[in-house]
């Protein structure tokens, strides 16, 4: 049962049925808890789909994604607090601007190779982070912006919705995830994917088959940024508040591809997987839930020393166990989770083949 | 003048420090072809072993460095040994991950042990300081300036005197080669890693005097790190001492002129330019 285009159709029913069940979700779940998670998991997987583009696809390791995550929250977020502009504007002025960023940045970067690049990343997203505390009327330093409130989204004199619950963002992140994962697709199978995975495999070769190196990897880096900055303007807009350290950081950078490098990267589902392992993992422990557990079951007294030591430290050390996955997917399962299952599955399968 | 004097003196004493630590990461990548994103955490973790050596056991941080350095040098030839080795033949886009993975590691586990507080590390001449000609001069940065130098000389006698020396630079220019003339690279790249991670345990305790010490303080220094030794040349043990000096030099006097707040894009964007317009830095052979 394969189409042409090398798609069974039990994964594509699958993937109807999901998403046909997380539309429905809001209607079942009553907790905001679960429904803040499944906000943070869409953001983390629209900015993982981003990356994936370049990264991914592409060849590219940026490891300064951040500095675009930033920009479009920024922009969307100053002028709306500023300028009065309804963020369902400020958004697309969001990508513009990120996207014009990009490709200066881009075509001056993409001659680097390898290590090179991935050094020039970082220092531009640091460009970024620095300017962003220092040019304190814009962006107010490192105190952030905090926003007042989002005008309510009318059709008419119609209120569709006033963004005072979670509901709206669940839908909005869904639905941009969808776009993410259906142009990730399309890219995939198109001419121009394959212009990309060429590059991803040899530049040389691809160069002298002549496709136009800096011209395609800025064209890879275009799409990747607008899901970039989307992810970081619904962010902003979500936790409705942002600063230099939380959007324009190198962690942040780290973190996006991580989604991608523990999922798999050059997948359409590896920022999914990634972001579903990632973030309700991080968030358990920032909340205290793992130590709570920990208690709660009885295997660590809550007053003897190492119950209140996690008690009071383990909230911190989510980044730890971003840490620890990233040494061990690297070291173990070098495409992600979702090549070493495929890689086992081949295995089974040549095994039952003889 | 005396301004710009003044900064370029402080400019060249940090510099020192600096170069310690672009030496260390350009010796690791000259060997291995690893970049090494971990390198400002095991600065970090060199400071705290000063911090505690010094809190717990009243050494001098000057002193301490004595045991600094072996311990550094286990560590770092631990963490080759267990983890470098198994990704020297990766992508290097991996090989990067994979350190900065270990870099997050370090400094959450040292979060987690030692919490995110600032620890100052005050010694009876730790803002103290003395007058040439109208220039002050900071003490502890004066003695961290003077042991610098005498560790860049003996790492150059190491280097160019020594077997293991001479091994490791035939490693760092041909390591296919040198495993041909019976050296053992594997032993080799164990070496170069725990000199680097030594070196950047140094540094950190000759700045611990001066510097705060928190668990992220490494990440300010892995970017320093890569500006110095992109700047002199990646694998070029000269060019780092340079690129040190220079980076010293450029951020003081950077700082000076612009607002302490600029002097890091100053800097980044020094190490764009190097990277655009001259890739294989000021003293360094392209070999890639």
């Amino acid at each position: 049962m394969q189409n042409m285009r090398g798609m069974s159709t039990l994964p594509v029913l699958l993937t109807v049925v999901a998403v046909i069940a997380l539309f429905l979700l809001p209607n079942f779940v009553e907790s905001t808890y679960a429904l803040h998670i499944m906000i943070l998991i869409f953001i983390s997987v629209i900015m993982g789909s981003g990356w994936n583009i370049l990264g991914g696809y592409t060849g590219q390791y940026s490891v300064g994604h951040a500095a675009y995550f930033g920009v479009g929250a920024y922009t969307t977020i100053v002028l709306m607090q500023y300028q009065h502009i309804a963020p369902w504007y400020g958004v697309w002025a969001g990508i513009l601007v990120a996207v014009a960023i990009a490709l200066i940045i881009g075509s001056i970067c993409f001659r680097l190779r390898g290590p090179y690049f991935v050094l020039a990343s970082i220092a531009v997203a640091e460009i970024f982070r620095v300017t962003a505390l220092n040019l304190k009327k814009l962006t107010n330093g490192a105190e952030g912006i905090l926003i007042t409130d989002i005008p309510p989204f009318k059709i008419g004199d119609i209120v569709i919705t006033d963004f005072m619950s979670k509901i709206p963002f669940y839908y909005i992140g869904l639905v941009t995830l969808i776009i993410a994962i259906i142009v990730t697709w399309l890219l995939q199978n198109s001419k121009l994917g394959y212009y990309f995975q060429a590059i991803r495999e040899d530049q040389d070769a691809a160069h002298s088959l002549g496709i136009n190196l800096t011209v395609y990897k800025n064209v890879a880096l275009a799409f990747s940024v607008v899901f970039t900055s989307l992810a970081g303007s619904l962010y902003g807009l979500y936790v409705g508040f942002i600063d230099p350290t939380t959007v324009l950081a190198l962690d942040l950078s780290v973190q996006i591809v991580m989604i991608c490098i523990i999922g798999g990267i050059g997948t359409i589902f590896g920022p999914v997987i990634g972001a579903v392992v990632l973030v309700p993992f991080s968030e358990a422990l920032r909340s205290n839930m793992i130590a709570q557990a920990l208690i709660d079951s009885g295997l660590v007294n809550e007053n003897s020393g190492v119950g209140t030591f996690l008690k009071e430290q383990l909230s911190h050390a989510h980044v730890l166990i971003y840490g620890i996955l990233l040494v061990v997917v690297i070291l173990f399962m070098p495409d992600g989770i979702l090549g070493f299952i495929r890689k086992k599955l081949s295995a089974k399968q040549r095994k039952e083949a003889i | 003048m005396a301004v710009f004097l003044q900064s370029m003196i402080s400019g060249i004493l940090i510099g020192g420090v600096y170069a310690l630590i672009g030496i260390g990461l350009t010796i690791i990548f000259g060997v291995m072809r690893v970049i090494n994103f971990a390198h400002g955490d095991l600065l970090m973790i060199g400071m705290y072993m000063t911090y505690f050596l010094f809190a717990l056991l009243h050494i001098d941080p000057f002193v301490s460095i004595i045991v600094t350095i072996p311990m550094m040098f286990l560590f770092g030839a631990f963490l080759q040994k267990v983890f470098i080795n198994r990704v020297l033949g990766a992508l290097p886009q991996n090989q990067i991950l994979l350190t900065i993975g270990m870099g997050l590691v370090m400094s959450n586990a040292v979060m987690l042990a030692f919490t995110s507080d600032y620890k100052i590390l005050s010694t009876t001449y730790s803002s103290a300081s003395f007058n040439i000609l109208g220039i002050s001069i900071s003490s502890p940065l004066l003695i961290s300036f003077a042991i610098t130098i005498a560790i860049t000389l003996a790492l150059y006698w190491f280097l160019y005197r020594t077997d293991t020396g001479q091994a490791i630079r035939a490693t760092a220019q041909d390591r296919d080669a040198a495993q041909l003339m019976g050296i053992n690279v594997k032993r080799m790249s164990i070496i170069a890693f725990g000199m680097g991670a030594a070196l950047a345990g140094t540094a950190g305790a000759l700045i611990s005097p001066t510097y705060y010490i928190f668990p992220q303080v490494g990440s300010v220094f892995t970017l320093k790190a890569f500006v110095i030794t992109v700047l002199g040349g990646m694998g070029s043990i000269v060019g780092a001492t340079l690129g040190g000096v220079i980076i010293g030099v450029a951020e003081s006097v950077g700082g000076v002129y612009f607002g302490s707040g600029w002097k890091d894009v100053i800097v980044f964007i020094l190490f764009l330019l190097v990277l655009l317009f001259k890739p294989s830095g000021l003293l360094g052979t392209s070999k890639d």
